[in-house]
């Protein structure tokens, strides 16, 4: 019993880190309705302020030099002292000075101007704060972190209250400062002016600006608040918790809202003694778990700890969800609408041959094949962000565990075609009934469907924010208990899982050839054809009774129940669905890996995943392929990482994705792909109109012999494919280009020639070339010849093709902002040549 | 026996009767007519007859059938739908799409039929959307977004959703709140319409000249309580209802007014 007690109190030294946090968290929504995902980022950024000043004598500005170049050069690194050490008291102020420029950048940067908008978009601005501050972190602070000192004495008490063992000192410490932290709190909001206001604020708007308070300015102090209080208690309670890394601050978040959720994301006592709670119990589990759980239990021991948030959480959310404060605001935005998905075929049959033709072009392109690679990555990551826009932007159910369901659906996979043999870099034999892959990749789809729906039966009672909140505990919970369990996996830590590689009647369409670098075509057009299928599943659903049932739902859950939808079924089907997509997305991420580790599957992922999505644009298709290839490792970064040599755009990904997710929340929450399908459809219409020939085959594709136009179309994608591919010996690059054209036009006249009439003529060809230079040839002209003069900034051979690009691009744009602002905004449903000004430069954001 | 009975139906929030001992009966073919003055407990009452507010006390049977325990979309399915006061429409899909996901009846396994023969689950229905839309005039309108469209067409969409189901039995909530004279009696006249064609209705409105004018049969309600019903003419001479509701009739009408134009405003601002 002594020792029970015992753990109990020692747990009390993490649970007052989950206190305190949530204390935070509760200050955070009262002052502004949000529930912040990034308090325990912003915790940490201002922790390792306080780090760098007092053990190094550096200070980073919150913000990093974003391009590789430093041709900005941004002030981001300040030497406070050269000897390498600043006293520990201006240190302390200089991190709480920092902390309170985060929480006045968190108001009036991040939250302010989402005030109105919907749940799903604050969600994503707070995850983009955490991306942000996180990438920032790692690329300011650096990969190695030093233990940090503590702050409060650490020696222990010898004999503590009695119980005969020895007892950390620090414990009692920040124990002390959590309580007093919430008493000061509490006090607070119970006996000043402004405690009175907020809360009048948080029950009524309205009604608090009509008493002549600003709600806005009540907001942004108590961000400030909420700021300093995170950073006090990562600076004195973080120690305690041993080594401490950006993203292990981050995840605190995790029982942080656990604990706020206790209080009702109100009352900061009960949040307080929640957190404090929830740590002792964490400790006790953690430090009992050999003795308690064993025999057919045992598998329980290692993510034991980490569930008890989650079924706190759930508990909570499913007693009393309904009694959690909701702020009213004036008026809610919608998501945006879900476009209908058109001409799929055609999509379908445009992007396979597409990556088909690059996958070979680059199969075996010696310091080029990472670009193979690089489009195996991206339509694995597109195939995930399409069970992210079934669900999310269908549905409206912001999951934070997509990287969860693949995971669940790769590591089941494995453990299926394990055959009692250590494989791989896995020597330990797993036992396992060594099935072959179709049969294990379809088992682990359907794991991943189960564990979908098991996370989909909160979702009936629970929705919005809150949901997002078990999606992530969740997420933790399946990767402790699941990913990270070797009892289970039969894998000792960190050691990956072993996948066989796919084959389709003997012929290998596995990712890695015998080159080992992850280049083979056959697993470009198998994961296409499979991104394809996953797409018009996602597109029929979107145009048929499912898709309007579950927009009925994410509309309005009462009116769709009234008109007979059953609101619980169609979100589990929904989860279903979207764990299926998932689970295929990674089942193919285990082929294409040939190792799966739990490393690639961790709750962090799924964050970034969701971001991307809604970046691309969360309610459509093109979203997702457009998420797909900006993600992390896959087309774009790829590219961006090879032209602007040796910069390793990937480490800037994280704080780009972080802010482009807040720009896109706050400015355009449609995403990216608006843009981009604008740009698409008029460029496309140019071509049509320039190209002899094209306009023929269009107008003819209308008609009665649409079918023979359809074949004739697809014989002639294929034969120019075939042609690319085989022209690989031309060794200039431009006359291949020319050469490529100049067939394509010819084989295009040769069908418009077939089936009638050549149109437009070459004379009004001309006219539109004529037309369009003198439209946009001034502006891009003058643009290509300043990026052509600044060009030597940049020492290497591919910025003197690149930057003038890139002017022309950046004039092109300006001009585009120039004329919305002049002659008011265009509209966005048609293209326009607005629309297709924006292409280069969304096509640089990534 | 009537379609709808209500019987001792009692709604309570704490100590408050919201509605109090309501026997109702809807028969079949007929139009119904609930009025009552404001905070009466008209609303409450279709909420409790579909399924949104748990009833305290009382039984409602609906086509024979006891609907006690059955959810919102299970009474939908029965054949008995209802509008709302605020609309509630579901502003992402267009106009035909808004009726189609309300005429649909899923199955469990209609998504894979969706998924792989898109389209084949849905012709049955078109033709019923399409007879909902004519009746309402919304045909040219169809593929619009319903937040594109004024007020009133919106209220008729509403409607149009509830009728799209085929229903049996169509609640309608304040259906003319929001409209101006010629309006509402051009609604009045397609409500008469609809009876015609096999359907019943329940309506309750504050526009004394609608629902004296269209319905078969009056309820009058007052703080949660029947205290009188009878044919238009009947309950016109009531002195319960005429001290009670229509003895303000002036300052009533004017009330609504006011409330009608206020809903209005909001609505578009």
């Amino acid at each position: 019993m002594n020792s029970i007690i015992f753990n109990l109190l020692i747990g009390l030294g993490i649970g007052s880190l989950y206190a305190a946090l949530g204390a935070g968290l509760v200050v955070s929504y009262k002052g502004s309705g949000v529930v912040n995902f990034a308090h325990g980022a912003m915790a940490m950024y201002g922790m390792f302020t306080f780090d760098t000043a007092w053990n190094r004598g550096e200070l980073f500005l919150p913000w990093c030099d974003f391009l590789p170049t430093h041709t900005v050069n941004l002030p981001v690194r300040i030497t406070l002292d050269s000897d390498g050490s600043w006293p520990m008291i201006p240190s302390l102020i200089l991190a709480l000075g920092m902390s309170v420029l985060i929480g006045l950048a968190a108001h009036f940067l991040v939250f302010r101007p989402l005030r109105n908008a919907a749940p799903l978009g604050k969600v994503v601005a707070s995850v983009g704060f955490t991306l942000y501050l996180q990438g920032v972190a790692l690329i300011n602070f650096g990969n190695s972190f030093p233990q940090p000192k503590s702050i409060v004495p650490d020696e222990p008490l010898k004999n503590f209250l009695g119980l005969g063992k020895a007892f950390p000192q620090n414990t009692v410490w920040v124990v002390g400062f959590t309580v007093l932290l919430g008493a000061v709190l509490w006090g607070i909001y119970r006996f000043t002016r402004f405690g009175l206001a907020t809360r009048a604020a948080a029950g009524n708007e309205k009604g608090a600006i009509l008493l002549g308070y600003s709600p806005q300015r009540l907001a942004a102090l108590n961000w400030v608040l909420a700021s300093v209080t995170a950073t006090l208690a990562a600076i004195i309670v973080g120690p305690i918790q041993g080594t401490i890394t950006p993203i292990g601050l981050t995840a605190l978040i995790v029982p942080a809202l656990a604990a706020a959720l206790i209080g009702g994301l109100r009352s900061i006592p009960i949040a307080v003694a929640g957190g404090l709670a929830l740590g002792a119990v964490q400790t006790l589990l953690d430090l009992k778990k050999s003795s308690w759980f064993t025999g057919p239990l045992t598998w329980l021991q290692d993510g034991v700890r980490n569930v008890i948030p989650l079924i706190v959480i759930i508990v909570v959310l499913v007693l009393r969800g309904k009694s959690l404060p909701i702020r009213g605001t004036v008026e809610e935005k919608r998501l945006p609408l879900a476009p209908m998905p058109k001409r799929q075929i055609e999509h379908t049959l445009f992007w396979i041959t597409g990556l088909t033709v690059f996958a070979f072009i680059f199969e075996n392109a010696g310091p080029l094949t990472i670009f193979a690679g690089s489009i195996q990555t991206g339509l694995v990551f597109a195939i995930i962000m399409l069970s992210i826009v079934l669900l999310t932007g269908y549905v409206g159910q912001i999951s934070l565990a997509q990287m969860s369901f693949a995971g669940m659906a790769a590591f089941f996979m494995a453990r299926m075609m394990a055959d009692g043999i250590g494989r791989g870099s896995n020597l330990v034999p797993v036992t396992g009934p060594g099935l072959p892959w179709p049969i294990a990749a379809i088992l682990g789809v359907a794991a991943a469907v189960i564990v979908g729906l098991l996370l989909g039966l909160p979702a009936v009672r629970i929705r919005g924010v809150q949901l997002a909140v078990v999606t992530i505990a969740f997420a933790i919970s399946l990767q402790s208990l699941y990913l990270e369990n070797d009892e289970l996996t039969q894998l000792r830590a960190g050691v990956p899982a072993y996948v066989k590689e796919p084959n389709l009647f003997g012929l290998s369409i596995g990712a890695r050839s015998d080159r080992q670098l992850n280049e083979r075509p056959a697993f470009v057009i198998f994961g296409a054809v499979l991104l394809a299928l996953c797409a018009i599943a996602v597109a029929n659903i979107r145009r048929t009774g499912v898709g309007r049932r579950f927009l009925a739902v994410r509309a309005n859950e009462r009116a769709a129940s009234a008109a007979g939808i059953n609101v619980s079924r169609t979100k589990l089907l929904a989860f279903g669905l979207s764990a299926a997509i998932a689970g295929i997305g990674g089942v193919m991420l285990g082929f294409k890996q040939v190792e799966v580790s739990s490393a690639n599957f961790v709750y962090g992922l799924s964050l970034s995943l969701l971001a991307f999505a809604y970046l691309g644009g969360i309610t459509s298709i093109n979203g997702a392929l457009f998420g797909g290839a900006v993600f992390a490792g896959s087309v774009v970064p790829t590219f961006s990482n090879y032209f602007l040599k040796g910069t390793n755009m990937d480490r800037y990904l994280t704080v780009l994705g972080g802010f482009f997710m807040i720009v896109t929340a706050i400015v355009h929450p449609e995403g990216a792909a608006r843009f981009f399908q604008g740009g698409m459809g008029y460029a496309g219409n140019w071509l049509v109109s320039v190209i002899p020939g094209a306009r023929t085959l269009r107008d003819a594709r209308e008609g009665p012999r649409r079918k023979v136009v359809n074949a004739i179309l697809a014989v002639l994608l294929f034969g120019f494919a075939l042609w690319i591919y085989n022209a690989q010996f031309i060794d200039s690059n431009t006359v291949w280009v020319i050469v490529s054209l100049l067939i394509f036009w010819a084989l295009a006249v040769i069908a418009a020639v077939i089936l009638g009439g050549i149109a437009p003529t070459f004379g009004e060809a001309g006219r539109g070339w004529v037309g369009w230079f003198t439209k946009f040839g001034p502006a891009a002209l003058v643009g290509y010849v300043a990026g052509w003069i600044v060009w030597p900034i940049r020492v290497d051979d591919y910025s003197k093709l690149w930057m003038p690009l890139l002017g022309a691009g950046i004039a092109l744009f300006v001009r585009s902002l120039y004329r919305q602002i002049r002659y008011g905004r265009p509209d966005m449903h048609a293209p326009t040549p607005e629309a297709a000004n924006d292409v280069p430069v969304t096509a640089e954001v990534g | 026996m009537a379609l709808l009975e209500s019987r001792g139906l009692t709604v309570s929030y704490g100590g408050l009767h919201a509605n109090d001992q309501v026997d109702i009966d809807i028969t079949e073919g007929k139009l119904v007519g609930l009025i009552g003055p404001n905070g009466a407990g008209k609303t409450t009452f279709i909420d409790a007859i579909t399924g949104f507010t748990p009833l305290s006390a009382g039984t409602v049977t609906f086509d024979g059938v006891d609907l006690e325990g059955k959810s919102p979309d299970e009474r939908a399915h029965l054949g008995l739908t209802r509008t709302f006061q605020s609309l509630e429409l579901f502003e992402d899909l267009t106009v035909r799409d808004n009726l189609m996901a309300a005429a649909e009846k899923a199955r469990w396994n209609s998504f894979i039929t969706d998924i792989l023969m898109p389209g084949r689950g849905e012709r049955a229905y078109q033709q019923q959307v399409d007879e909902a839309l004519d009746a309402l005039d919304l045909a040219e309108h169809a593929d619009r977004l319903p937040s594109d469209m004024s007020h009133g067409q919106r209220k008729l969409i509403g409607v149009a959703r509830a009728l799209a189901a085929r229903p049996k039995l169509v609640l309608l909530d304040e259906p003319a709140a929001g409209l101006d004279t010629q309006e509402s009696q051009k609604l009045g006249f397609k409500l008469r319409e609809f009876l015609s064609s096999g359907m019943s209705l329940f309506l309750i409105d504050h526009d004394m000249g609608l629902v004296l004018n269209v319905c078969d049969y009056i309820y009058v309600l007052d703080f949660g309580r029947i205290i009188a019903h009878g044919t238009p003419a009947e309950v016109r001479k009531d002195p319960t209802v005429i001290a009670a509701y229509l003895g303000e009739s002036a300052g009533e009408a004017q009330a609504s007014a006011g409330t009608a134009l206020n809903t209005a405003t909001e609505e578009q601002s």
